[in-house]
This record gives structure tokens, C-alpha cells and sequence, in this order.
């Protein structure tokens, strides 16, 4: 099962609809608290799919709150598939994963999955996918899900 | 009776210390404080919040509960800015001011991309970094030749900074943002952030945690070591300790430094362009915590290296 969330959507709730901008613990913690709840109403998802388009600016205390957060809490089993990434999303939260030896997968705007991360932990994420073929080789290398 | 508390001249983080000192051998009776600015001609974002953390504190410390008393600057252009950077409408209700004040909000000025704002809560850091992101951006790539990507981070690293306040003070505070042409060392633009809180302080903070690891060297220095050079915070979420580790980052990208100050120590991590020293004790105390952090203006794609460097 690919549990489908949109991490601005998300952020409006719990912010009325006032910020744009994943930053500060307590607003990291209300989001990670709302997705939780959201993955929790049913069966675990295998692959947690959170889309970040439309998300402004992401601070290392929201990239540690809720990235961090979750993958320590749910994965494996579940994976996270981080999406709609900007360099600068990518630049607060790769550290922060790294930090603690923890990694999720990245889905690229073409649909490429890569480690990010910790890479070893990362390349078993991704190699967990293909086992579970959620993920197939591309004829170019790379994987891809394939469902979506 | 009232005691006399000098402003410098050139306010700024040179002359905090001194600024410190005289403070701090002001307030040992509770007497109440004028602190006189008249003859002030510059005052750097930082030196502008140290006032208001003084005046804070001085309003907590007087046995009168009086309002601490300011003389404002004489200098119609010194005035001016001080009002364009939104120093008095924050300095309002810490003091009672005396001198001609100019009328009318503080201006919408290129220079200014935050005027002196408040810190108290999270929603606070949300709308800091929101108007950094609507006003800095242009700014930070036309004047300091910033990638236009570092805006973001610049927006990460202000939010981190002033999110020391929110997690830590135990009050709130003050950010101000201003770019300007540094002209000590550099003789080029850079971006300065200021935050300042009259909370904690350091030492207060990480005591509970870290203490006891430090044993006879504990103290404002060795708090200061811990939090900026270890990442260590005072939660035990493994989590914890992120922001000023992500602002280390940022700044050795851009060439940039980073100085806070705690009760009586100082520490800075320092660029190659600026001759500052990475770790001063002993110094006068002074409440809560002062953070400086600079951007210098980039050129060539690179950040400024010590072929560049002007003395």
C-alpha cells in the first residue's frame, strides 16, 4: 500500500492556513503528529509518499521533527519517499538524516529514486522496494515505483 | 539616585564589551539606569538589541520598577536610522526616552531587510521568515552576489537563530537584519543578523546537562564550546542541537561567521577574512544571549578569501 501525503496541505491544517514555510520544532511537531495520525487510520503503508511541493522554506528543527522523526518511527517496514524536494528542502534534511544514521528514498521530478541520507541504510531502502516490486530498474540504471 | 550607562559612540560588536562593563557596574545597587546615547553616531544592528536587552533587564533589576531612561541620539541622520530600523517602537516600552524622535513608522529602507523585531513565540519565527524571504532575496543576490538558492538558507539560518529564543531564553527577544558595507576588514557588503534575548543565558540552560561533564571548566565559555563547536543542547532528544550545527554549515558555504555571546564569555567561529578571537572569557557579564552572524558579499562565484582581505 503508497500512502500519499501532501506535506503543504498538511502544514495548512495545522497552521489555519497562515504559513508556507516548514520551520520551528513546535510546527514541525503539529505536522509530524497530523501524518502520523493519517498512517495510523489504517494497515501500515509500505511506502509512505510525502510530496513537498509548495513548501517554502524547511529548517533543520522541522527537517529533524518530522523526517527524521518519522523514518526513526516507521521505517522499515515502511519506506519514505520524499518528493517535490528543492535544493534547499534537500540541503536541510539530508544532513539531519545523516546525522543520526538515517535515510529515506528521494523521488526525483523524473521519477528516479535515490538514497538520501545515510547510504548505506538508504541503498537497502531502495533494494527493500525492488524486493518488495514496488520499485523496477529503468533501462537508464536508475529505479523508478511502479505504481503511482 | 541615577546611574550613567555610556552608549559608544560606534556601537557595535568592538565596543559591546565596553558597553558591558559599564552596564554591568551600573546595576550592582538597583539604582535606576540613563543610559546616554546623545553622542552616538553609529550603532550596528547588534548594538541597537543590546540596548533593548539592557533596558529589559534593567527593568527587571530596578528596585523601583521604574523605566530605565534614554537619552537619544542628538544626530538628525543617526536618529533617522535608528527609527528606520525600528529600534524606538521596540525601545518604547523599556524606556523612558528623551529627545527628539522623528514621527512615522520606520521606512521601507533597502538597507533594513528586518527592522528590530520581536521574538516571543514560534509564530514570530514564521513571520520573520517570511517577510526575509519577500524582502532579502533580490537583495542578497544583487548587492552580496549570493546564488539566489542561498536565500533559502539564509531563511534557515535566521529561523534557527531565532529559535534559540523560542527554546531556550526563557523570555522573549529581538532579531534585526541589515546589510551594509563592513568596513574593518572587508570593504565590501555584508548581511548581519542580529538576535538578542535578556533570557538564560547559556551557561543556565545546558547547566542540568552538561555540567557535571565539564566539571571545573564549566561555565559560560565551556557552554558556549558545547552548543556552538559540539552541538550539544539542553534536550535529550537525540534530535536536538540541529540549528546551530545547520548554521555552521551554511556559513562555511558562504564564507561567513558566527559569534555568540553569553553571560561572560564569547565564542566565534571565524573566517579567514576577520581577525576576530574564537574565544574570550572573563569578559563583563551581560544578560541572555547575543548572536552575530555575517554574510560577506561574494565575488567570482567565491566567498571572500585572504587575497581579498583589506586591513
Amino acid at each position: 500500500m503508497i500512502q500519499y501525503i501532501d506535506v503543504h496541505a498538511v502544514l495548512r491544517q495545522s497552521s489555519a492556513g497562515e504559513y508556507g514555510d516548514l520551520v520551528t520544532r513546535s510546527t514541525g511537531r503539529r505536522v509530524r503528529e497530523r501524518i502520523e495520525q493519517a498512517m495510523n487510520a489504517g494497515a501500515p503503508p509500505v511506502i509512505a509518499r510525502m510530496d513537498f511541493s509548495g513548501v517554502g522554506c524547511v529548517d533543520y528543527s522541522c527537517a529533524d521533527e518530522i523526517v527524521a522523526k518519522l523514518s526513526r518511527a516507521w521505517g522499515p517496514p515502511t519506506v519514505l519517499v520524499l518528493r517535490g524536494l528543492t535544493e534547499s528542502h534537500r540541503e536541510a534534511i539530508e544532513p539531519v538524516l545523516a546525522s543520526h544514521r538515517l535515510a529515506v528514498v528521494l523521488e526525483t521530478s523524473e521519477g528516479a529514486l535515490h538514497a538520501l541520507g545515510e547510504p548505506s541504510v538508504g541503498t537497502a531502502l531502495l533494494e527493500q522496494l525492488v524486493a518488495l516490486r514496488f520499485a523496477t530498474r529503468q533501462p537508464g540504471g536508475t529505479l523508478a515505483l511502479n505504481a503511482t | 539616585m541615577t546611574r550613567l550607562v555610556e552608549v559608544p559612540t560606534q556601537f557595535d560588536d568592538r565596543s559591546f564589551d565596553q558597553f558591558a562593563g559599564a552596564f554591568a557596574s551600573a546595576t550592582q545597587n538597583g539604582e535606576r539606569l540613563l543610559f546616554d546615547a546623545h553622542a552616538a553616531d553609529w550603532a550596528s544592528p547588534l548594538g541597537l538589541l543590546g540596548l533593548l536587552v539592557a533596558g529589559e533587564a534593567a527593568r527587571q533589576q530596578s528596585a523601583t520598577r521604574e523605566l530605565p531612561l534614554l537619552a537619544a541620539p542628538t544626530q538628525a541622520e543617526v536618529l533617522s536610522y535608528w527609527a528606520r530600523a525600528g529600534f524606538f517602537r521596540e525601545a518604547a516600552p523599556l524606556f523612558e526616552i528623551h529627545g527628539k524622535l522623528p514621527k512615522g513608522r520606520p521606512a521601507d529602507e533597502s538597507d533594513v531587510l528586518l527592522p528590530v523585531t520581536p521574538v516571543r513565540a514560534a509564530e514570530d519565527v514564521h513571520e520573520v521568515v517570511s517577510r526575509i524571504q519577500q524582502r532579502a532575496s533580490a537583495i542578497l543576490a544583487s548587492e552580496l552576489g549570493l546564488d539566489p538558492k542561498a536565500t533559502m538558507g539564509f531563511a534557515m539560518a535566521l529561523s534557527e537563530a531565532c529559535q534559540n529564543i523560542v527554546e531556550h531564553a526563557g523570555t522573549g527577544g529581538w532579531v534585526a537584519v541589515q546589510s551594509y558595507n563592513w568596513r574593518r576588514q572587508l570593504a565590501r557588503r555584508v548581511v548581519m543578523i542580529a538576535v538578542a534575548d535578556a533570557g538564560v543565558g547559556f551557561r543556565h540552560s545546558l547547566e542540568p546537562t552538561q555540567a557535571k561533564r565539564f566539571g571545573a571548566r564549566w561555565g559560560d565559555a565551556a557552554a558556549l564550546e558545547a552548543a556552538l563547536i559540539q552541538g550539544v543542547s539542553r534536550f535529550r532528544d537525540p534530535g536536538r542541537g540541529q540549528g546551530l550545527a545547520g548554521i555552521r554549515r551554511y556559513l562555511a558555504r558562504w564564507n561567513g561567521k558566527i559569534a555568540i555571546r553569553s553571560g561572560t564569555a564569547r565564542i566565534a567561529i571565524v573566517p579567514d577574512w576577520d581577525d576576530d578571537v574564537p574565544l574570550r572569557d572573563g569578559l563583563p557579564p551581560f544578560p541572555g544571549a547575543q548572536v552575530l552572524i555575517l554574510i560577506p558579499e561574494q565575488r567570482d562565484g567565491q566567498g571572500v578569501g585572504v587575497g581579498a582581505v583589506k586591513r
